[in-house]
């Protein structure tokens, strides 16, 4: 606790915005947004890898906000730092930052930024200027919010989908999720979420700043699946669009478009609809679980 | 065995508490699982308005959109309009006053139809809020769904505000029947609030009169019913309501509660009864005229230009009364004179400046001064010297009031 007190003190001696909708948590997540900011200003590799979670991963959006055009660049905190200690030794960051949106639920938050400025090859001089979009995910322990990972030069490109990428392990994972809901087996479906997972209601949106957090944890899926089971049926007719594995093996995206329904047990309503969802996976304990979640994103064709 | 008698309450209470979660856990769903307005749908909403308070937290809670996320997320949009319109609609027979912000909230065309029409329905129902009232104003003046702006104005009709008459009155002469439906049931709902305006419209020779009369008598019936309220403000009203109905089928149920507990319960019955004509009500306010309890004459006195004002059915009385025996009956008729600017009583009143008592002669300078005649500047003038330094002295303002001439 006293942790988080000085943490806070020292947050509000440094940040000088301030926002009505301000919150400890809010302040807290911009300190570690500006810690990495602050780091790669000073070339100090440890002071940017002090905001990274250990299980951090991170996107290339290529210029697209559709995360259909996502690719996995990083896999691990590990590869993070190979390439940053090599980044700052030969760049040197003149860069600026601004927060437009954070949403917290519980210990999982996301953020989106805009950094702008220019990088300068320390050897050569040459300059480059940046303008760049990026959305994170972080997470909270011990007192403290760590970015497990970041979504690279988000932009408005439309996206074109990565053909004949389908990996069986991960379409295995999903099909399980989509058997799991159909039978109303909520042990099932649990099992298949990383215990910190993050789920977003996209509102058919593809700017991640719109997307809505409505999942902290499997233990609040676990509670919305002992509310939601009982009274509807699921019918999910699931198409994987596509799958990607990073180099390493350690983690996944993939697109799914679907149709799903509910049938409830108390009347003859049915609600259907038809959605994209992105999913995350990552393979950390020997299985894949899904990290990440985002429903609905873009508009349905 | 204190103990286990705690522990019997204790288990007793968990049960029925689990037991009301149960039941409003079910009636949710069962207005999630049907369509709106279906027989299903419907038969929830009227469990959860029974259930009523242990059921309003959760039925606040269900109108917000950041409520159907983590253990309450419900992916289907269709699915939260059923939920929102449902608790809106038991809000607004639960009347639990903290629901208007949040409803007021959901009024905005960010919402669909049904959730907007149930919403503004619930905050008319829950009664006066200011918040409340610029909420629907808002809607009344920049909607440009005439059903929303409809219901809004019938909404404002029963937080007693007037503003979305016209509305109302538009509605009900429009070639669109299903508009002037949806006034007639709103007229119908908004109980004693909506009858001056259902009088107003009685007047004219607009279109769906036979509707029109048909919902004054159904409103007549309920009013003789809220004339049994426990709160005497209901009672009050009712008592108002049905006189400017003038329902003949009302004139038992007001003559009872020329003894109700409430002064302003009585004195509303019989100024309701004298507006009818009803000579109980017109005796009862002639008696309070000249009682000598000055709260009693002060009732009299507003209730009988009230109803001289409103249908002139005490004219000849009020004229006569200057003529009474009783000092006290001969100021009070003169001051409702006054009020009422009865031009017909200008001889009388200025007779009545030459009256023996000072407060008569003072009350009729004052209803001359309200009438306003030129014709009564001789004898006004003539109290200005007055041996009574207060007549004098509104003799003095009267003057100032006359016309020229």
């Amino acid at each position: 606790m006293t942790r988080l007190f000085a943490a806070l003190f020292v947050a509000l001696l440094f940040y000088t915005g301030t926002d009505a909708a301000e919150t400890p948590e809010t302040i807290l997540i911009r300190q570690t947004l500006g810690t990495d900011l602050s780091g790669h200003r000073r070339g100090d590799v440890d002071l940017v890898l002090s905001s990274y979670d250990e299980h951090f991963v991170s996107y290339d959006a290529h210029g697209s906000s559709d995360p259909r055009a996502w690719t996995i660049r990083l896999e691990d905190r590990d590869s993070f730092a190979e390439q940053l200690k090599t980044d700052l030794q030969k760049n040197r960051y003149e860069t600026e930052r601004t927060i437009p949106s954070i949403q917290v639920r519980a210990d999982v938050a996301t953020a989106t930024t805009l950094d702008s400025g220019q990088i300068v090859d320390r050897q050569s001089g040459t300059v480059r200027t940046i303008y760049e979009k990026r959305f994170w995910t972080l997470f909270k322990s011990e007192e403290r919010w760590r970015a497990t990972a970041v979504v690279t030069e988000l932009g408005d490109t439309p996206a074109t989908t990565k053909k004949g990428s389908n990996n069986s392990e991960i379409s295995a994972v999903l099909e399980r999720e989509k058997q799991g809901r159909e039978a109303g087996d909520a042990a099932a479906i649990s099992s298949l979420f990383a215990e910190h997972f993050s789920g977003y209601r996209g509102k058919n949106s593809l700017n991640p700043a719109a997307w809505q957090l409505i999942f902290s944890g499997t233990e609040e899926l676990e509670k919305n699946l002992a509310k939601r089971l009982p009274h509807v049926t699921y019918r999910i007719n699931r198409q994987i669009v596509q799958t990607q594995v990073g180099a390493r093996g350690n983690e996944a995206i993939a697109i799914t478009r679907e149709n799903v329904s509910t049938q409830h047990a108390r009347g003859d309503v049915q609600h259907e609809m038809d959605r994209y969802v992105m999913w995350t996976l990552s393979k950390r304990d020997g299985a894949w679980k899904i990290t990440n979640m985002l429903y609905n994103f873009g508009q349905p064709d | 065995m204190r103990a286990s008698i705690a522990a019997f309450f204790f288990a007793f209470f968990a049960a029925a508490c689990s037991t009301t979660e149960q039941q409003i856990t079910e009636q949710v769903e069962q207005m999630a699982a049907n369509p709106i307005e279906s027989a299903a749908w419907q038969q929830a909403v009227d469990a959860l308005a029974v259930i009523g308070r242990p059921a309003a937290r959760q039925l606040i809670a269900q109108l917000n959109p950041d409520y159907y996320v983590g253990e309450n997320y419900r992916e289907f949009r269709d699915e939260q309009e059923k939920l929102r319109t449902g608790s809106a609609r038991a809000l607004g027979r639960i009347k639990p006053r903290g629901a208007t912000a949040p409803l007021k909230d959901r009024i905005t065309t960010a919402y669909t139809d049904a959730e907007r029409i149930a919403g503004i329905w619930a905050v008319g129902e829950i009664g006066f809020d200011q918040a409340g009232v610029d909420a629907l104003k808002a809607q009344l003046q920049n909607d440009t769904n005439p059903i929303i702006r409809l219901h809004a104005a019938i909404g404002l009709l029963k937080m007693d505000d007037a503003s979305g008459d016209e509305e109302i009155a538009q509605a009900l002469s429009s070639p669109d029947q299903a508009l002037a439906q949806i006034a007639l049931d709103g007229l119908g709902e908004a109980k004693h609030f909506g009858v001056p305006l259902m009088a107003r419209l009685a007047q004219t020779n607009g279109p769906r009169q036979n509707d029109l009369k048909q919902i004054m008598a159904q409103v007549g019936q309920g009013l003789v019913g809220q004339l049994d309220a426990e709160d005497p403000e209901l009672r009050r009203r009712a008592a108002l309501a049905l006189g400017q109905l003038g329902a003949d089928s009302s004139v038992d149920a007001l003559n009872a509660k020329l003894s109700d507990a409430s002064n302003q319960v009585r004195f509303s019955a019989a100024a309701a009864l004298a507006s009818m004509g009803q000579k109980s009500g017109i005796d009862f306010l002639f008696d309070a005229i000249r009682d000598p309890d000055p709260i009693l004459r002060t009732n009299a006195v507003k209730f009988l230009a009230e109803v001289q004002k409103s249908s002139g059915a005490v004219e000849a009385q009020l004229i006569a009364a200057l003529k009474s025996e009783d000092a006290l009956a001969r100021a009070g008729a003169a001051q409702v004179l006054g009020q009422a600017k009865v031009e017909a009583a200008i001889a009388a009143l200025e007779q009545a400046t030459t009256d023996a008592e000072a407060e008569v002669r003072a009350n009729a300078a004052i209803a001359l001064g309200h009438i306003g005649q030129s014709t009564s500047r001789p004898q006004l003038e003539a109290l200005l010297r007055d041996s009574d330094v207060t007549v004098a002295y509104y003799a003095e303002w009267a003057l100032t009031q006359l016309g020229n001439g």
